[in-house]
Formats: C-alpha cells, sequence, structure tokens
C-alpha cells in the first residue's frame, strides 16, 4: 500500500484525510509510523513505515565469537528473550553438528512455555487497556506475576533468562524447584475460566473485538503471517506442530485455532483473544508433561566453554533454527566458516517481521478509534505513540496524543454499550 | 509427501534449472526419534522465478524470509520457504538458493506469486542494493526514507558507518 498523497473532497459531505500515526505510536511502546486514509471515521488505505528501532544487530553480531552473539541474541526482544536463543541455537547446532543432551531439551522447552504463559497474558492486559478496561489489565498483569516469579527461580532473571548454550542449557531445573513450577501451574489452571469468561463474554469486550480487524484465511496464508495472527484466521499453522523440535517432537502438538472453541474463524481481534487464551492452557499441559518425562542426566554435550568455542571454530555449514514464539514463528539462518570465530552470515526473523503486511486488511474498513486495538492485536514488538499529528486539506495541523487516542477508543466502548 | 517426492517433482518439472539439490535428515524427539527434513536447491536466476511458481503451484509454501550475503562475485540470497505445514511433522524447510552477480544486480520479484514476501524482498533491496522487478514498492523500509545506503554490500565502502557515525554525533547534540 503506497500513499503519497491526501484525497480530499472538499465542499463535499465528507473529506478524506491522511493521518500519520507515530512512529511514536498509540497503542504500545516501540516506534512504528503508520499513515491512514481516512474517508469520514473509516480507515480507507494505510501504508506502514518500520524501522526506526533498527539497530544493526546482525551486523553487530557478525563481528562477535557466537557466544558473544548469543547474549546478544537474546536482547533482540525483551519479552520473547528465549524465543530468539533457542532458535539461534539450533540454527548453530544444526550448522556444527552439536547435539543437545534430552534433559537440556526438556528444560528449554519449559521455559519456553513459560515465556508464552506470561507474554500471552501481557498481551491479554494490553488488550483490555486499549478497550478501556483497567479492571482487567490489573488483574491479568497481577497474575502474570506469578510467571514471573517463577522463571526467576528456576532462572534467576524475570528477562532474559540466559538459559540456552550451544549444546544444552546453562543451568538444570533441579528436583526440589519441580513443586514450585506445579504450584504455579495449578494456580493458572484455576484462573483460566475465569480469564475465558471475563475475556470473551464481556459484552463490551465482544461488541469492540467482534468483526473488527479480520483476517481471512486466504489472506493470512498469501501474506505468510504467523502465530496467532494466523491461527485466528484458521490456518492451522504451528512450527511446533508442523515441524517438532526439543520436546515438542515427543507431543502431539495441535495448532490452536477458534475452532476448538466452536468459533468460527475469521481473524478478528476476538478470534485472536480466543487464540492466546487457549494458548496459555496448552502451554500449562506442555510443561507438566516436560515436568512428569524430565530426563535424567547432563545439560550440556560440552560443558567447558573454550572447547565449545573451539568446537565452534572449527565447525564448517549452514543451519536453520525455528521456533514457535508467543508471537510466531522466529527463524535463524547462519553459515559457519572453519577457522573463523564469528558467523560468515546471520539472519534473524521475528514473527512481527511476518505479521507486518496482515495488518493491511486488519486495518481496512475498520474506524479511527479501532486503531490501538487492531494495531495491539498481532501482538506488535514495536510499539507506543506519544501522539498523533493530523493535516487537514488546508495543510492544518492539530495534535492528538495518547492519552485523546485511549479517550476516542474508550468513548466508542461506551457508546456501543449504550 | 516426503522430500524425494517433493524434489521428484521439481526435476520432472524444471529439469536442469534446477542446478543442485540436497536433503538434510535430522532426527528429532527424546523418546521416540522421528525424522524432519531441511531441503535446499540451487537455481539460476534466469530460472528463479519459473522454480518458485512451482513451489507456489504444487506445495502451497511458507516464506519465512530470505537471508542473503555477499560472495564473492555474486549475491547469494536464499529463499527460506516452508512446505507441509498444517500437520504433524508434515512440514520441511525449503531453501532455494539463488546468485546475482554483484554487477549487475537484477533479480525477479516474487510478490506476484506469494505477496507476503514484499517485506522480505524491500529489504535485501535496500540493504544489498538489488534492483528487484516488479516488486509493487520499492521503497526503502527498514532504513531511512530516501537513503542510498546498502549496509550489506561490500560496495558500501564505509558510507554505512559515515552515516552512523554522523546520526550518533547529531543525537547527542546538546540542544
Amino acid at each position: 500500500m503506497n500513499n503519497q498523497s491526501i484525497k480530499l473532497e472538499v465542499g463535499g459531505s465528507t473529506a478524506c484525510y491522511t493521518v500519520p500515526v507515530g512512529p511514536v505510536h498509540p497503542a504500545l511502546k516501540e516506534p512504528i509510523r503508520f499513515h491512514f486514509d481516512l474517508d469520514g471515521e473509516q480507515i480507507v488505505g494505510v501504508d506502514i513505515k518500520p524501522g526506526f528501532a533498527h539497530r544493526g544487530i546482525e551486523y553487530m553480531g557478525m563481528r562477535r565469537n557466537l557466544i558473544q552473539t548469543l547474549y546478544l541474541s537474546e536482547r533482540i526482544c525483551g519479552i520473547c528473550s528465549i524465543s530468539h536463543p533457542l532458535a539461534f541455537t539450533q540454527a548453530v547446532e544444526n550448522a556444527a553438528g552439536i547435539a543437545v543432551p534430552p534433559r537440556a531439551q526438556y528444560i528449554r522447552t519449559i521455559i519456553g512455555e513459560l515465556e508464552r504463559i506470561h507474554s500471552h497474558i501481557l498481551w491479554a492486559g494490553v488488550g483490555a487497556h486499549e478497550l478501556g478496561f483497567d479492571t482487567l489489565l490489573h488483574l491479568t498483569w497481577n497474575v502474570r506475576e506469578k510467571c514471573m516469579d517463577l522463571l526467576e527461580e528456576l532462572t534467576g532473571n524475570r528477562v532474559d533468562y540466559a538459559i540456552p548454550i550451544f549444546g544444552g542449557v546453562r543451568r538444570d531445573i533441579p528436583a526440589e524447584k519441580a513443586p514450585l513450577a506445579v504450584e504455579a501451574l495449578g494456580y493458572y489452571k484455576g484462573l483460566l475460566d475465569q480469564l475465558v469468561d471475563t475475556f470473551l463474554h464481556d459484552k463490551s469486550i465482544e461488541m469492540r473485538t467482534r468483526g473488527i480487524g479480520a483476517l481471512t484465511y486466504d489472506q493470512a496464508v498469501e501474506l505468510c503471517a504467523v502465530g496467532p495472527v494466523t491461527r485466528a484466521a484458521g490456518v492451522p499453522k504451528d512450527v511446533r506442530q508442523d515441524m517438532p523440535y526439543l520436546a515438542y517432537a515427543d507431543m502431539d502438538i495441535k495448532a490452536i485455532t477458534p475452532r476448538d472453541l466452536g468459533v468460527e474463524p475469521t481473524g478478528d481481534v476476538y478470534d485472536n483473544i480466543i487464540v492466546r487464551l487457549l494458548e496459555v492452557a496448552q502451554s500449562i499441559e506442555i510443561i507438566e508433561f516436560c515436568l512428569e518425562n524430565l530426563p535424567e542426566g547432563e545439560i550440556t554435550s560440552i560443558p567447558k566453554v573454550p572447547a565449545l568455542l573451539a568446537a565452534l571454530k572449527n565447525a564448517e555449514g549452514e543451519g536453520i533454527g525455528r521456533h514457535e514464539a508467543p508471537r510466531g514463528e522466529v527463524i535463524h539462518y547462519v553459515r559457519l566458516v572453519e577457522g573463523q570465530d564469528e558467523m560468515a552470515a546471520w539472519k534473524v526473523k521475528a514473527p512481527t517481521y511476518s505479521n507486518l503486511m496482515s495488518w493491511v486488511p486488519k486495518f481496512l474498513g475498520d474506524e479511527v478509534a479501532d486503531i490501538p486495538i487492531i494495531a495491539a492485536s498481532i501482538d506488535p514488538c514495536m510499539c507506543c505513540m506519544d501522539r498523533v499529528h493530523i493535516a487537514d486539506e488546508t495543510g492544518t495541523t492539530s495534535e492528538k496524543t495518547k492519552a485523546e487516542l485511549v479517550r476516542l477508543s474508550r468513548e466508542k466502548t461506551r457508546r456501543i454499550c449504550g | 509427501m516426503n522430500p524425494e517426492q517433493i524434489l521428484s517433482s521439481f526435476r520432472e518439472a524444471l529439469g536442469e534449472k534446477v542446478l543442485e539439490d540436497r536433503t538434510i535428515e535430522r532426527s528429532v524427539g527424546v523418546l521416540k526419534s522421528k525424522p524432519v527434513y531441511d531441503i535446499w536447491l540451487v537455481v539460476g536466476r534466469d530460472d528463479f522465478h519459473d522454480v518458485v511458481a512451482h513451489l507456489c503451484a504444487k506445495f502451497d509454501p511458507h516464506l519465512s524470509v530470505i537471508s542473503g550475503e555477499e560472495i564473492g562475485n555474486d549475491v547469494a540470497l536464499n529463499y527460506h520457504f516452508s512446505t507441509g505445514w498444517g500437520e504433524h511433522y508434515g512440514e520441511a524447510t525449503f531453501t532455494i538458493r539463488t546468485l546475482v552477480p554483484i554487477d549487475d544486480r537484477r533479480l525477479p520479484s516474487i510478490c506476484d506469486l506469494l505477496p507476503g514476501a514484499q517485506t522480505s524482498e524491500r529489504e535485501k533491496r535496500e540493504f544489498f542494493g538489488l534492483e528487484i522487478e516488479g516488486i509493487p514498492d520499492d521503497r526503502n523500509i527498514f532504513l531511512p526514507e530516501g537513503s542510498t545506503l546498502h549496509p550489506w554490500s561490500k560496495e558500501d565502502d564505509g558510507g554505512t558507518s559515515k552515516e552512523l557515525k554522523r546520526l550518533v554525533k547529531w543525537e547527542a547534540r546538546d540542544e
């Protein structure tokens, strides 16, 4: 979508505006810029420009040794801080032919699924906030803390857990820690019905999300969308199911779509909520399986770092690593050259990269007040806006603050609820 | 469909247009071991669009991303597809590699076949200075609008570093 001009019907009953939103964003916490073409309140065109937080991480990674780059990969995303290392370590292990002990594969999976639980609950809170339902924001972010506490107990950190290392994991989950995980999982199981009921059976949430930000099955496939965004449209894509790895290979993982709740998928915001809530339940089951079947044995195949660095330096080849992160498929490609500490090539792909284009059909036809919740619906990893500049046909500009957009969104909730 | 059936389909339909193919079998699973497959193809630039067209017509691919690097006198581009999604253990990665000469950086777009390729094509266009013929939108996507720098190209000749230093200095200005 390329919009270069403001379309106007001066003197008519309606006027079309081009409204730039961002690069500081209305809904979340990282920069991206949208240009919306509006016919009255309705969105009739959208142009998207990312790149405002481009840090050159791949460039930096190709100038460091692989262990240094592993820590860098953990900092690609704060929320998905194990998702990128999981894909990266698998890519390097595939390229270098390094095996991962069974116990380490299960520990990686446990931490990856804990990340999914707290990420999805975080997203649910953000979505509630955008709709003006801050009680629910506070509830969700409060219950999310249980997962963050557990991660801290198991890894030492709330984010950037530093668990994967090439050939295994850096820390074990000792037997005395397992009851903490069991207790936390029980806590979430007890809350799931309440979360599902509050999000999916609340009249105002339903009215603000049903039919809003829709994405068809065909659009999701053609645009190569990933994660809950594509599954909400009824596309059963999930790397854990399609091409299993780690402990997922021992389970019968099934991609979750709204059909699992008896809802015919439309890819709208409501369907995105369904998928993410059901995936919290799925993650609990996966972690329980891993804890019950946690293999005994070593946690790394090359425990000494100098030996590991030497093995990596002697490796030659290329590899692909994929992981189904909370937001969708993460993929890393690496090429290693013998005798070289750093990678010859490294490509990182995060889920938002794949879902960027799906925003276009999701926005079209909806209203200005829906922008925050539609933007949030793909759970983008680029966020938050401070203000919006609105230019009218005379070139006069005005500003709308983030608070103003949130107010518009909340007014719409009140209006349609009568 | 197993990897050999997929490759046979390409050999039959495209013959010598597929310059090289290989399949890597990996074993996954702890309680019960099962194979998964990475398929790699090398094709010429002139045949690249035909090969992707066959993939799209027969195997309903998902494009994850395009990776690339300059090797010698070529830009080596890897199109990381996967096929068989939607089924338990049904998917294989399917990477198509093609080489673009650094002194003739043209390549056909595949957006007519798979619109979702646009983001990754735009990224490769700006980072390597490629001319992607038929791309629906050839503006910069991740680099600043109007920037003519190509950071991943060896012909960039320090231009990106100079620009980065200028931006850092500009950001740190005391106003």
